[in-house]
């Protein structure tokens, strides 16, 4: 329904007066948001004039309004056989295809029209997982943070991933990489043991895939093995002297043990790598704290609440500092922290009471 | 026995280097106890909780006694209250009398403590001495109700719960004695867990079809009942402060942490802030956990806190607070740094590589090497029987966690018990009083583990206090002894009470400089102590 005046000006030049009398009513009908008698009034006019495009399209448009998409196929296709290169009619037709399940028949209508967005999701029903990605891709640069383009974005890329594995498994079941693949699967299922035994088969044939040992690392980290996911970061670090994430994961395995010094070292290695991080800078600040070099406990989390605002990270690092100035004697300054941890924890928790 | 101290101190050395375990683990002969928490399939969280042990010496024979607290049964569900077939010998809680070679035979029934009543599925056990008559009490606490049993002096005990009206009600878990007001009786104070009930109970973690978390229920009032030392006690939780603040209480500890006389009160609450019960001197108490540093995580997140302890771990003189928790929870080390504040310490006494995966229960501050620096013990296990099938990182069943003091930072030692188990109450004592703590762990659906303490060469002294003008055994007072301190109490771990006597270790040294500040305000100290002695100090009559 985007141009009903030129749409009415043209049925208006070859329609019948009956015909043309209908279109009338079937416009002032929708224009009024009665699409009941806008549906009537446009059937009547294509009875009267079945060769009035403008008619099916319109009757095709309100059936789609009212989502009874398989009613309109049959008025949108009309028009499209009347005239094959009315775009309005492919993109509604496409919609309605789409809708009903039918992915396959929509692509064409909807590449013609290049509704991005649309065929993206055709394409994911289709299992042509990589234009899907490139198209919601698309789409998600017109519309940014548009929760269901990056639903199905999400949804696609995933897919995409999945059958890349399972293309690799298959035909490469005992790579490296397949063995990686099954270590991060077991991960995702907190299998730990399986997990540690698939990144140890993958490193076995692969000591020097990058991010192997930091995944490695994260298995026991996430089983609090923190003597062996110090070895794994260790070994990460190693591989990858600049990579700050390996720094950091080092770092945090290392304060856990409570090796301070080694930790700081480690810690402010991952914030020279890549600055204002915020999960490096609060753990940065709790290996000065306990190394008792309260300036740069108290700077790094003083930089995370200016980078994290009002996050449950920002909360953490208000506590830490309240009991930085608590063990200073600094009780104004003490005060003043617990209070604002205080507020951010009655934010944060509030939507779950 | 002092022969047999030798020759085990020579097997220890000689054994020292290879890593030889603390304990001995045994089940003596006659202790044939088995704790019913009786699992069902609709997954009842009491089931997961008990059970208690005390470690006394009720017939004041000079060796300590076990007590143990049975779980129940639950036979009638849906209609409450509850029944759980307590009525059954096997599900009574236990008394174990310690004959003279260390075999145990059950007094249960002629000391009078069979049958703890149908309604009551049982849960811990506090002792004292709550008449000052020299005989230890006994106060079981219960899901249904609590009962205080009086000791007779002639080995049996009388159920004296309606006169002094203790009997509580809802879910009591932890409870302990001390003198709050310093009157010289002994007050009681019970940890409540949470409102729930049979017909309010439900299963979590869908088809996985786990115990639910404790958030999943209303949080609830612990109680605190002042003794009028008439054998009446009067319920003083709400005009004492006590009710302010609602929690899931599993376990307290007391101690003094501002040094001001007057006795503090921790409470250990699964899933939410601790709290810190600051005794203001005037029969209230103030609540400040937060303040004070001891409420969260070093990160500011809540705690499962279960067991707890609050004894001096690094020998400054100021009692610390060590609370077990759940895994990927730090056990929480809050470090008393003076002037009512704490620090968690608990990264950089070691607990972030020895407890993140662990679940912990009871727990104690015992010096077990007698080096003179306490170390830890902690009955672990997790709270889900099939924990496994949901993260296979975490375990149902746990060996025990000795982890021994090195100057203040722990390392783990071998307990010597090899066996994982659903650790869950923890007492100590010294059994054999060969000058070396033991401890006894409760298993759930299993014998209790005693665990006696292979021994060594190094000093020690253990003391029992005598108070005259304080209450009769001293609870609540302060003792050092050569740079060490320790608060007098039988409360703290879970569910557990504790050998009265105080115990340390004394390394080479021969002699003790002894130090006690009772809580009636009378300071004592005794110079050139004789080491290897249990030692009784009488608190002077008159300041």
């Amino acid at each position: 329904m985007k141009h009903p005046v030129l749409l009415l000006w043209l049925a208006l030049q070859t329609v019948s007066p009956e015909g043309a009398q209908h279109m009338q009513a079937g416009m002032e009908a929708h224009k009024k948001g009665r699409l009941d008698t806008a549906i009537v009034e446009f059937r009547k006019a294509t009875e009267t004039d079945p060769n009035l495009v403008e008619a099916f399209l319109n009757l095709g448009e309100e059936l789609m309004q009212i989502h009874d998409f398989g009613a309109a196929v049959g008025p949108l296709e009309r028009a499209l056989k009347l005239r094959p290169d009315l775009d309005a009619a492919h993109l509604q037709l496409g919609y309605a295809l789409l809708s009903l399940g039918y992915a396959a028949e929509a692509i064409p209508h909807l590449e013609r029209v290049h509704a991005v967005e649309a065929l993206g999701i055709a394409q994911i029903e289709t299992g042509q997982y990589q234009e899907a990605v490139a198209n919601l891709s698309a789409a998600l640069v017109k519309r940014p943070n548009d929760p269901d383009l990056l639903y199905y974005l999400g949804r696609a890329s995933g897919l995409l991933s999945k059958r890349a594995i399972d293309t690799l498994l298959s035909a490469y079941p005992d790579s490296a990489r397949a063995h990686q693949a099954m270590g991060e699967n077991y991960f995702v299922l907190r299998q730990m043991p399986q997990a540690e035994q698939e990144y140890r088969e993958a490193l076995h044939q692969r000591p020097d895939i990058p991010g192997l040992q930091m995944e490695l690392g994260l298995v026991y980290a996430g089983a609090a093995q923190w003597d062996k996911s110090e070895e794994a970061f260790r070994a990460e670090a190693k591989r990858q002297p600049g990579n700050a994430e390996a720094a950091y994961r080092l770092g945090s395995a290392l304060l856990q043990q409570g090796k301070v010094h080694e930790a700081r070292a480690e810690l402010e290695r991952a914030d020279k790598l890549q600055p204002d991080m915020p999960e490096t800078l609060y753990s940065l600040g709790k290996a000065a704290s306990l190394d008792a070099d309260f300036k740069l406990a108290e700077k790094s989390w003083t930089r995370v609440i200016a980078l994290e605002k009002e996050t449950s990270l920002a909360a953490q690092a208000h506590f830490a500092l309240a009991a930085l100035y608590r063990r200073q004697g600094k009780t104004a300054e003490a005060q003043h922290e617990m209070q604002e941890f205080k507020r951010l924890q009655s934010r944060i928790e509030a939507p779950r009471s | 026995m002092n022969g047999i101290l030798t020759r085990r101190g020579f097997l220890r050395l000689a054994t020292l280097a290879a890593g030889a375990p603390m304990f001995d683990v045994r089940l003596p002969k006659g202790l044939d106890f088995t704790l019913q928490n009786s699992p069902t399939l609709q997954k009842y969280l009491i089931e997961t909780m008990p059970g208690g042990v005390a470690l006394f010496d009720y017939n004041n024979d000079g060796l300590l006694d076990i007590f143990l607290v049975n779980g129940g049964r639950v036979t009638s569900p849906m209609a409450l209250p509850e029944k759980f077939d307590r009525a059954n010998p096997r599900y009574w809680n236990r008394l174990y009398r310690q004959n003279k070679y260390g075999s145990f035979t059950d007094v249960t029934e002629t000391a009078g403590l069979a049958n703890a009543g149908v309604g009551n599925y049982g849960m811990g056990v506090a002792v004292g001495d709550y008449d000052n008559d020299g005989f230890p009490d006994l106060f079981v606490t219960s899901y249904g109700k609590n009962i205080l049993y009086h000791n007779n002096g002639n080995g049996t005990f009388t159920d004296v719960t309606a006169k002094a009206g203790v009997a509580g009600g809802g879910w009591s878990v932890s409870a302990g004695f001390f003198d709050f007001n310093n009157d010289g009786h002994l007050d009681l104070f019970v940890t409540r867990y949470m409102e729930w009930d049979t017909r309010h109970s439900k299963t979590c973690g869908g088809a996985w079809q786990t115990y639910c978390p404790p958030a999943e229920f209303p949080a609830t009032t612990n109680l605190l009942y002042r003794n009028h030392g008439d054998g009446t006690f009067e319920d003083v939780s709400q005009k004492s402060g006590i009710t302010a603040k609602k929690g899931r209480a599993l376990g307290v500890a007391f101690a003094d942490y501002d040094d001001d006389g007057f006795t503090d009160v921790f409470v250990a609450n699964d899933g939410m802030q601790q709290f810190l019960f600051h005794n203001n001197g005037n029969g209230t108490f103030t609540e400040c956990a937060l303040e004070s540093g001891a409420a969260l995580s070093a990160d500011g997140k809540p705690l499962s806190g279960m067991g707890t302890v609050f004894q001096d771990y690094d020998n400054d003189g100021k009692p610390d607070i060590l609370v077990t928790v759940l895994p990927r929870e730090i056990y929480g080390l809050y470090h008393n740094d003076g002037a009512g504040m704490f620090t968690s310490r608990s990264l950089e006494t070691g607990l972030g590589t020895l407890t993140a995966g662990s679940s912990g229960w009871g727990i104690g501050l015992e010096d077990f090497d007698n080096d003179g620096w306490k170390d830890l013990l902690v009955a672990q296990s997790h709270v889900l029987d099939n924990v496994e099938a949901i993260d296979q990182s975490l375990h149902y069943l746990e060996p025990p966690l000795l982890a021994l003091n090195q100057n203040g930072r722990f390392e783990r030692a071998d307990s010597g018990i090899t066996i994982p188990v659903a650790g869950r109450g923890l007492a100590f004592g010294d059994l054999n009083n060969d000058g070396w703590m033991d401890a006894v762990l409760t298993v759930l659906g299993g014998h209790p583990l005693v665990l006696m303490n292979c021994g060594g060469k190094r000093h020690w002294l253990t003391i029992t206090l005598h108070g005259t003008r304080s209450n009769r055994d001293g609870l609540g007072a302060r003792v050092r002894v050569n740079g060490q301190t320790r608060f007098a109490t039988t409360a703290g771990s879970y569910l557990s009470a504790n050998d009265k006597r105080l115990h340390f270790g004394l390394g080479d040294a021969n002699t003790a400089t002894v130090e006690i500040w009772w809580s009636s305000g009378a300071h004592q100290m005794l110079k050139d102590v004789r080491a290897d002695q249990f030692l009784e100090i009488r608190e002077p009559e008159k300041s």
